[in-house]
C-alpha cells in the first residue's frame, strides 16, 4: 500500500478511536482509550500488516499514556497507538504480549518504574529495578521526587 | 646413577624444562609479533612472554569454592608433563637418532593428547557454567580431529614401508609426494586445532565472548597452562618436521640452519592462518575434519598404499 | 620495587566491567583496544575472565543493581590488582548525582571490599583513547 491507502485503511478503525492526527509526512498517531487498545493492536497487525518496534510509558498529569510504536516498512510511515489511561490511582489496561511477545519485556519496565498494571501479562516480574526496591514506590511518576525515591530505597 | 642424572638433565635443563619453555616463549613473541605486522601495528617487544609469565607466578590462586581441588589442581600439570615429555623425547631423537625406539611415533601420538585431555579435565573440575560450555565444545573439537591426524600418521609410516622408528621416518620427506601434501596439509590444519588457534579456537578464546575453558584459573596455575600452550608451540611444529619434511638434521651448520628453517616454516604457516581467517562454529568444525579432511586422507590412504606397491614415490 | 608489582607493570593485563554506563566510555575502551593505538606494546591484553586481570577497568555510575555484582569481581580479581574508574559517572557519579538508582562512585563501593584497594581516576565524558593510554601509564609509573 502506498501512503494515501494507508490513510484511507486507517479510517477503518475509526469508531474505536478519539482521533487521528497527522503529525507529520509519515507518522500518524491513533488516539483512543485504554478499554480500546488491544482492538487497535490487533488491527494494526493483522489487518494493516505493520511492525511492532517498542512501547513508552509517560504519566502525564491528569492521566498515564501508553503509547505502541508500529512502523509500516512499505512506506516508511510510523503509526502510533496513544492509549490513554484515565484511572490514576490504579491504572491498567491490557497487555499486548499474547500477540506480539517481542512486548513482553518493555511492559515489564513499563510496570516497574510507573506502575501500570497490565492485565493477562505472563510474566509480570521485576526488570530493571534491583530486587530489594521497595513495592509500591514508582520512580519516574511525576509526584514521587528523587529525594523520597532515594529515601524509600534506603 | 651417571644415566639418571643424565637423564634428569635431559628431561629437565636441555632439550627438557628450560630450553623447550624458553624456545616456546619467544615462539609465542613470533605469533604475536607477526600478528601484529600483519595488522600493521608494531607490537609486543620480545621480552614480553617473560613478562607475562613471571606476572602470574606473583599473583594469587583462587580457586572456586565447588570447584574438585584435585583435579583443578593436577590438570595442568598432567598437561605440562605431557608436553615437557613429547618435546625432550623429539628432540633428543633429533640429536641422537639412535636414541629412536620401535613405536615411538604411537609413544608421541599418545603424549600429544595429553595436553587436551588436561584441559577438559580442568575446565570440567571447574563448577562454572562458562567452563562447562566450554569443555563440551573442546570434547568436540578432539573428537574432531584426532581422526584425520592419526589418518595423516597413518600414510606417513605407509609411505616410509611400515616403518613405526622417528628415525627411520626422518630419513625420507614424504611432504614432496602427492598423498604425503594431502596428509601434510591436513596436519597442519589439525595441529592449528590442536594448539587452540583460530580458525578453530573455540573453546578457550571464547574468553573474547566472555567464556572459556580456563575461566576459573588463576595466578600460578594459570601460569603453567601458559606455559604449557608455548611448549607445545614447539613440540608440534617438531613433530610435523621429523615425520614430514625430513626431520631435525643437528650435524653441521648448513643443514641445522636449514632445519630450524623448516621449522619457522612450519611456525609461519600457522600464524598465517590464524590471522587471515575467522573463527568458525563447532559444527562447522566437526564437518569439516569428519567431511573433508576425512575424504582428502581416504584418498591419500589409497595412493600411499597404491605408491608403496608399485614404488611410486611421487604417488 | 618488588618483582611482582614490577611485572604487574610490565604486563597489565584489563577486564572491563560495565556497572550502568550510557556504552559512551565502553566504546571508547574499545576503540583503544584496537590496532590503531596499539596497546599489545605496553603489554596490555583484554582478558574475559576477572581472574585473569590485573586491572579493572570500570565505567558507568554504579546502580543499585551492579553494586553486589561489581564488590563480587573485584573480589574475584586475583591480587594484586588496580582499578581504573573511566569516565565522569564513574570518578563521581557525573550527571546522575541523587538519581534514584544510583547508589555510589566507584570507589565507594570498592572501598565497601578492600579499603585499600588501588583506584586510579580518568575523568572525561568519554576520555578520549589517548586519555585513557596516559591514566594507565601515570597509574603504573606510580605503583
Amino acid at each position: 500500500m502506498n501512503q494515501q491507502e494507508l490513510n484511507n485503511k486507517l479510517q477503518e478503525i475509526k469508531d474505536k478511536l478519539i482521533a487521528v492526527e497527522q503529525k507529520a509526512d509519515n507518522r500518524v498517531e491513533l488516539v483512543c482509550e485504554a478499554e480500546n487498545s488491544v482492538a487497535v493492536n490487533r488491527f494494526l497487525l493483522a489487518d494493516v500488516g505493520a511492525r511492532f518496534v517498542i512501547a513508552t510509558g509517560i504519566d502525564a498529569e491528569d492521566c498515564f499514556e501508553v503509547i505502541y510504536h508500529y512502523s509500516y516498512d512499505g512506506t516508511g510511515c510510523v503509526i502510533n497507538i496513544k492509549a490513554l489511561i484515565r484511572d490514576r490511582q490504579n491504572p491498567s489496561i491490557e497487555s499486548i504480549t499474547p500477540l506480539v511477545t517481542a512486548a513482553e519485556w518493555i511492559e515489564r519496565e513499563i510496570h516497574d518504574i510507573l506502575g501500570i498494571d497490565f492485565a493477562n501479562h505472563p510474566n509480570l516480574k521485576r526488570l530493571i529495578l534491583n530486587d530489594d526496591w521497595p513495592e509500591g514506590v514508582y520512580p519516574l511518576r511525576k509526584d514521587v521526587s528523587a529525594a523520597d525515591a532515594k529515601e524509600a530505597q534506603k | 646413577m651417571a644415566e639418571g642424572l643424565q637423564s634428569i638433565f635431559w628431561v629437565a635443563v636441555f632439550p627438557g624444562f628450560v630450553f623447550t619453555a624458553i624456545v616456546g616463549l619467544l615462539a609465542t613473541w613470533v605469533v604475536r609479533k607477526v600478528s601484529a605486522l600483519v595488522q600493521w601495528r608494531v607490537g609486543p617487544p620480545i621480552t614480553q612472554p617473560f613478562w607475562d609469565v613471571a606476572k602470574l607466578l606473583g599473583k594469587e590462586v583462587l580457586i572456586p569454592q565447588d570447584a574438585q581441588r584435585t583435579v583443578f589442581i593436577a590438570a595442568p600439570l598432567v598437561g605440562l608433563a605431557g608436553v615437557l615429555l613429547l618435546s625432550t623425547m623429539l628432540w633428543r631423537i633429533a640429536i641422537a637418532p639412535s636414541e629412536a625406539f620401535i613405536g615411538d611415533i604411537i609413544v608421541a601420538i599418545y603424549l600429544m593428547v595429553l595436553p587436551s585431555l588436561a584441559l577438559i579435565l580442568g575446565s570440567s573440575a571447574s563448577a562454572s557454567p562458562h567452563a562447562a560450555v566450554g569443555t563440551a565444545r573442546e570434547m568436540k573439537m578432539v573428537m574432531g580431529y584426532e581422526l584425520p591426524l592419526v589418518l595423516a600418521f597413518v600414510v606417513v609410516i605407509i609411505k616410509s614401508g611400515g616403518q613405526l622408528s622417528l628415525a627411520a621416518i626422518a630419513t625420507n620427506a614424504p611432504a614432496l609426494s602427492i598423498s604425503g601434501m594431502l596428509a601434510f596439509l591436513a596436519s597442519i590444519l589439525c595441529m592449528q586445532a590442536k594448539l587452540g588457534f583460530v580458525p578453530f579456537d573455540i573453546a578457550e578464546a571464547e574468553t573474547e565472548l566472555g567464556s572459556g575453558v580456563l575461566m576459573e584459573y588463576s595466578g600460578a596455575l594459570l601460569a603453567v597452562w601458559k606455559l604449557t600452550q608455548a611448549m607445545m608451540l614447539v613440540a608440534l611444529p617438531m613433530f610435523l618436521v621429523t615425520i614430514f619434511m625430513g626431520g631435525f638434521d643437528t650435524n653441521a651448520a648448513g643443514p641445522l640452519a636449514l632445519s630450524i628453517g623448516k621449522f619457522v616454516l612450519v611456525l609461519v604457516l600457522l600464524i598465517l592462518i590464524k590471522n587471515t581467517n575467522p573463527r568458525v562454529r563447532i559444527d562447522q568444525a566437526m564437518k569439516f575434519f569428519w567431511v573433508y579432511c576425512g575424504i582428502a586422507l581416504a584418498v591419500a590412504v589409497v595412493l600411499a598404499i597404491i605408491g608403496n606397491a608399485y614404488g611410486l614415490t611421487w604417488l | 620495587m618488588s618483582w611482582k608489582i614490577k611485572s604487574l607493570t610490565k604486563s597489565p593485563w584489563v577486564f572491563h566491567v560495565n556497572t550502568g554506563a550510557c556504552n559512551n566510555c565502553d566504546i571508547e575502551i574499545v576503540n583503544c583496544l584496537t590496532p590503531k593505538f596499539d596497546v599489545e606494546r605496553f603489554g596490555i591484553k583484554l582478558v574475559g575472565s576477572p581472574r585473569h586481570a590485573d586491572a579493572l577497568l570500570v565505567t558507568g555510575v554504579v546502580t543499585a543493581q551492579a553494586a553486589p555484582r561489581l564488590r563480587e569481581v573485584y573480589r574475584q580479581t586475583a591480587k594484586p590488582c588496580v582499578v581504573f574508574a573511566i569516565g565522569a559517572c564513574a570518578c563521581d557519579t557525573g550527571i546522575f548525582k541523587d538519581g534514584y538508582h544510583v547508589v555510589g562512585p566507584v570507589d565507594k563501593i570498592i572501598r565497601e571490599v578492600d579499603p585499600n584497594a588501588i583506584i586510579a581516576y580518568v575523568p572525561g565524558c568519554p576520555p578520549k583513547p589517548e586519555a585513557m593510554i596516559s591514566g594507565v601509564v601515570k597509574a603504573l609509573a606510580a605503583l
